[in-house]
């Protein structure tokens, strides 16, 4: 809106408001004229303040088109202000909707609300038991703590009982050591001791040997001395003896000759005899001190045996002692090699164990006795066999002998033969001779008819006799052949007895050989060995055994479980009321129980793979069954009425032509049975059913037959 | 049982396996009863080599014996087994204390060529009956087992025996210096089977 012309009451000048600057009260103001007039702006203010007509028809055009524009504008207003009407309805509804929604949100967030106390409820549940368990598990964490550092404190007591017992150990070494170090000396001191005393026992012996040497010298000298002595001591006592008599003759002579005498004389000469008898006195001491020595000669001599036995028995100590020694060095060989054969009997580690090996040795022997029983058995089996084969040859030797004997009787008769052949050609010689004589005499005689006859007689006989001599003559040589037949037979059983032998022998070392080769072969095959080259030993998985064998153990670790679980109990209780002296039962139970569970778990694992085994196997069989039969078998255990369980068995041929066509049987205890259903009463199957199960009872048969009639049914349709 | 053709005096290969791993589960069953290892009510009577032979009715060994008839066949019949062991074992220490031992002789030209023999049934019966004979009063002299045992049998094959799935491979479980009892053995002319039985010294024996 354009502002319009001022009232007039404001043209009037303000006394107060000329002070203002003339831009500020608004006047209207004609661009056109600005130009001209503002030179004199500030003189002739008044005057412009006049409206031309030119000004107001500018105004009016001015007004009309402010006017004009001012309804466009009112229009436009109206136009927007309807506008603005439907949008406020629409922002009415909207707003409606929005309240609605609100509303709905509302009612949402106090559900959610609800919800989220619910939650909360939960939450400060859950908070309170999770606090509770927390406080729980520091309860139980300050139980293990305290346990721990039990189980720390028994450690350490430990480690210092193991560290104490360490060094008690090395101590104890330290300790063998030195004992073995003590000991070790002591031997050597022992060494040179019995080195010391063997020398001593040297010296001494050789001292003693010396003195020995030395008292027999001294013994031999005191001998001779003695000797001496004693020859001494004889002369001196026949010259006591002499002096006795002389004495007793010189006493007789002064008794005579005390009546005779002077007594000058008689004392000057008793006086003398006085003193030769002091001299004989003193000589007699002489003797008896030589006496005495002969007796401590005797002494030493005795003294001198009892060091000679000494010697002797020293000596046999010294021998005995180099015994002993020998006998000390015999078992120290001995024990090393002892030892040393300890240490080459395999599988003995100390002399404990030695007895046991000597049993096992001594078992040993005793079968190597029976075995070499069996051999002497089989010997003698060998040895019988060859007393026949000898007693054979003996015979064919007895028989060789009596033909060698027929062959000396028939030599014997040959040369009887000969004899004779010789006696008859001597005779008949003989007789040619007397026949030649008579021959001669019949000459001489000139025919004595006489002799003749007897001529021709001996002539016959001679003949005869001819013919006996060439008939034998060929028996010899008949004899001789056979003989010669006989010769060479005997040859030849000879040679075959000698080879038979042979062979009898060869067959036995053979039979021998046969005989241990069989023995070791059946020891071999009875103890089940076998060549790996060519034979690998298999076994069976047995599934049911290691099945049930698995559900024993896992029944029996279970209720070792049980057990264990009643028993760690029992031990808390105990525990609690006794404290610690539970923590080391409880760890080893625990471990324990740990291994178990684990055993356990293999079990079942093996249990699991056995039966998936199984199942796989089954499935084979299953799909190979089907294949070669022409039937899907499914088997299924069921119950009788009465309880008792049968299996039942459904036949579906792989060709048949609907599902319906199944065949179902019954199997119970070896009898299969057929089961009727809507198939099978079919006429043409219960007909089938009839012949082949009823009538023929062969199961086989029918479902052959009925597969042979589905496969044709297939094709031909 | 033996593959029953028209006479009665031919044995093929699969039928003289059938025979044989038959003999094996009737032996097997013979010993855990005559031996002890299982307790003599789990056993049931049947008549079978024209003697009453007992059983084992439990369903472990039942199965275990059945699914071992099974693998023993297969490898009789390919001519691979060469040995069966039956082992007894303590059952706490795992000690072998008897081996049962069926050595197997197959005659190679049959596997080869698939041909046939001939022997009777009733002579194969015959066999048998004498070894299960043997097997019942083998009790008179076996040691005691006076404790609980177990029972697992080995499988002697050829080298390039594949190991099923349920076998394994094994050591001998040999006993040292054992004593040793040859039983009769029996033979199918495609199968030759000895039996042996070693066990365990007796310390009693020895003192």
């Amino acid at each position: 809106m354009i502002v319009r012309t001022p009232p007039l009451k404001k043209r009037r000048p303000d006394a107060t408001g000329n002070s203002e600057s003339p831009k500020s009260d608004g006047r209207f103001v004609i661009f056109e004229d600005l130009p001209e007039p503002e030179p004199e702006l500030s003189h002739q203010h008044s005057d412009q303040m006049l409206c031309t007509y030119q000004c107001r028809q500018l105004v009016k055009a001015d007004f009309l088109d402010a006017l004009s524009s001012a309804e466009k504008q009112s229009q436009d207003y109206q136009t927007k202000l309807e506008t603005m009407d439907d949008n406020l309805r629409k922002s009415e509804a909207e707003r409606m909707k929005f309240r609605d929604q609100l509303l709905y949100a509302e009612q949402e967030l106090a559900a959610a609300k609800g919800c989220e106390q619910a939650l909360q409820d939960q939450l400060l549940k859950e908070v309170n038991e999770s606090q509770e368990r927390l406080r729980k598990q520091i309860h139980i964490h300050s139980e293990l703590e305290t346990k721990f550092r039990k189980e720390m404190e028994l450690r350490k007591n430990a480690e210092s009982l193991l560290s104490s017992a360490k060094q008690k150990a090395s101590d104890l070494e330290g300790k063998l050591s030195h004992v073995s170090e003590s000991i070790e000396r002591e031997k050597v001191r022992l060494q040179k001791e019995l080195t010391q005393l063997k020398q001593e026992s040297k010296f001494s012996m050789s001292r003693i040997s010396a003195d020995l040497e030395r008292m027999e010298c001294k013994a031999s000298n005191s001998e001779k001395e003695a000797v001496l002595l004693k020859e001494q001591l004889e002369s001196l006592q026949t010259k006591l003896n002499e002096c006795l008599h002389e004495k007793n003759e010189v006493e007789k002579k002064l008794t005579t000759l005390t009546c005779q005498e002077f007594p000058s004389d008689d004392n000057i000469l008793v006086r003398h005899l006085r003193e030769e008898l002091r001299n004989y006195e003193s000589e007699v001491r002489e003797a008896r001190k030589w006496k005495a020595s002969h007796e401590d000669i005797e002494l030493l001599r005795e003294k001198l045996l009892e060091e000679k036995g000494r010697r002797e028995r020293a000596e046999s100590e010294v021998l005995k002692l180099s015994e002993a020694q020998i006998n000390g060095k015999k078992l120290e060989d001995e024990l090393s090699s002892w030892k040393l054969v300890m240490k080459e009997i395999p599988g003995v580690t100390s002399a404990v164990d030695i007895p046991l090996k000597f049993e096992a040795l001594q078992k040993e022997v005793l079968e190597g006795m029976m075995k070499m029983g069996e051999v002497t058995a089989r010997l003698k089996q060998v040895e019988v066999a060859l007393d026949v084969a000898e007693n054979a040859r003996q015979n064919v030797e007895t028989e060789s002998a009596l033909t060698n004997e027929k062959m000396e009787l028939l030599k014997l008769e040959l040369k009887r033969t000969e004899l004779l052949l010789s006696s008859t050609t001597e005779e008949r010689d003989r007789l040619k001779i007397i026949v030649d004589q008579l021959k001669q005499q019949k000459n001489v005689e000139a025919g004595t008819a006489m002799t003749d006859g007897t001529v021709k007689e001996l002539e016959a006989s001679l003949v005869m006799k001819e013919d006996l001599i060439k008939k034998l003559e060929s028996s010899i040589l008949e004899q001789k052949d056979v003989n010669a037949r006989q010769h060479n037979e005997i040859k030849l059983l000879n040679e075959r007895l000698s080879s038979e032998s042979r062979r009898i022998k060869s067959l036995e070392r053979e039979d021998d050989r046969l005989r241990s080769e069989i023995a070791i072969l059946e020891s071999k095959l009875g103890h089940g060995d076998f060549s790996s080259s060519s034979t690998k030993v298999l076994r069976m998985v047995n599934s049911l055994a290691v099945d049930s064998e698995a559900k024993q153990t896992i029944e029996a670790l279970q209720n070792e479980l049980q057990k264990t679980k009643d028993k760690l109990q029992a031990i808390e209780e105990l525990k609690k009321q006794s404290g610690d002296a539970g923590t080391l039962v409880d760890s080893y139970i625990s471990g324990k129980v740990v291994q178990l569970k684990e055993q356990i778990a293999t079990l079942e694992k093996r249990e699991e793979r056995y039966k998936a085994v199984f199942a796989d196997r089954i499935s084979v069989f299953r799909r190979a069954c089907c294949e070669l039969f022409g039937y899907k078998i499914v088997m299924d255990d069921h119950q009788r009425s009465d309880g008792i369980p049968v299996t039942r068995f459904t036949l579906q041929s792989i060709y048949a032509q609907s599902d319906d066509e199944k065949l179902q049987f019954e199997y119970e205890s070896g009898n299969t049975k057929i089961l009727g259903n809507n198939y099978t009463q079919q006429s043409e199957i219960s007909h089938q059913v009839e012949i082949f199960i009823r009538k023929l009872n062969s199961i086989p048969a029918f479902t052959a037959n009925l597969t042979v009639e589905s496969f044709n049914k297939r094709t031909l349709s | 049982m033996a593959s029953k053709t028209a006479s009665k005096d031919i044995i093929t290969l699969r039928g003289s396996t059938a025979i044989v791993s038959e003999f094996f589960g009737y032996a097997a069953n013979s010993i855990l009863y005559n031996r002890g290892v299982y307790p003599e009510e789990s056993f049931g009577r049947v008549k079978k080599y024209g003697l009453p032979l007992l059983l084992s009715q439990d369903e472990g060994v039942k199965t275990f014996i059945a699914n071992l008839n099974t693998q023993l066949s297969e490898w009789l019949e390919a001519g691979k087994l060469q040995r069966i062991v039956l082992v007894i074992m303590s059952k706490a220490t795992n000690e072998v204390l008897e081996r049962w031992n069926f050595s197997i002789e197959t005659d190679r030209e049959v596997v080869e060529k698939g041909v046939s023999r001939e022997k009777s049934d009733k002579e194969i019966m015959r066999e048998i009956q004498a070894i299960m004979r043997q097997i019942a009063s083998s009790i008179t002299y076996l040691p005691c087992l006076d404790e609980p045992c177990i029972f697992d049998v080995l499988a002697y094959t050829d080298k390039d025996v594949a190991v099923p799935f349920t076998w394994t491979e094994s050591d001998p479980k040999l006993i040292a210096n054992p004593q040793m009892v040859k039983l009769h053995s029996f033979n199918t002319k495609i199968h030759k089977v000895d039996t042996l039985v070693s066990y365990k010294n007796d310390e009693w024996d020895e003192q």
